[in-house]
């Protein structure tokens, strides 16, 4: 398994944006883009339901390399909501449904852009580990608030 | 939002990391650290959150945190 670098990055990037995936990083790797200081192993993507969304996500991963038999590809193609990926370069979470956001859009028009990246807002990264409520997600989340302020204070 | 107490300390942290380049930070950031079970597979799904979360109750070990008791 290959580490998730920022020229891995950069290419999920290039070639999401080539295909007009509409999506955003989230989670643990979304702050982390954002300047967050921590560890993690995946990437998580939120990426938007729509059936043509769902079909460019499916030509973008194969030519990041995901191995995708034709079952997977028609899973994503119908946006399963959590789809977990191992069969790639790197590790990829596939979100369709995160908790605590109801729509796509209104994420969309919340994100922060950064090293020409789309990435989920700190205020909906944070809301959805509080409503996902996992264990891990409540020993991260007093950190993931000292950050947001940090974050605030250096715009 | 809940009300939860921040720490002001852990901003020493995010000052140091604002100082590294993004090569840098990402390098230090994505850990390849193996997972029971949930690296077990090259791939799963779920319909649902709901489903996922059930999967995680019945198959994780407790210790990796993703039990919502």
């Amino acid at each position: 398994m290959a580490v998730f670098e920022f020229r891995s990055a950069q290419e999920l990037g290039r070639i999401f944006d080539q295909h007009g995936v509409k999506y955003l990083f989230f989670g643990k790797s979304g702050a982390i883009l954002l300047g967050y200081s921590d560890t993690t192993q995946d990437v998580d993507l939120y990426v938007d339901k729509q059936r043509d969304n769902c079909e460019k996500i499916v030509a973008a991963l194969l030519e990041l390399g995901f191995r995708l038999t034709e079952k997977e590809q028609e899973e994503i193609r119908r946006g399963k909501d959590f789809i977990q990926l191992r069969n790639g370069p790197f590790d990829v979470d596939l979100i369709f449904a995160p908790d605590g956001i109801e729509r796509f859009d209104d994420a969309w028009k919340r994100r922060v852009e950064k090293h020409g990246f789309p990435i989920a807002s700190m205020d909906d990264i944070i809301g959805s580990k509080q409503a996902a409520n996992r264990q891990k997600d409540r020993e991260s989340l007093p950190r993931l608030l000292s950050f947001m302020e940090w974050l605030r204070g250096h715009k | 939002m809940a009300n939860l107490e921040c720490n002001p300390a852990d901003w020493e942290d995010f000052e140091a990391a604002a100082k590294r380049s993004i090569e840098q930070h990402i390098r230090n950031s994505f850990v390849h650290t193996y997972k029971p079970v949930l690296d077990d597979a090259e791939y799963r799904s779920f319909e649902s959150m709901e489903e996922y979360r059930r999967w995680c109750k019945e198959n994780l070990p407790e210790w990796l945190g993703y039990s919502r008791d």
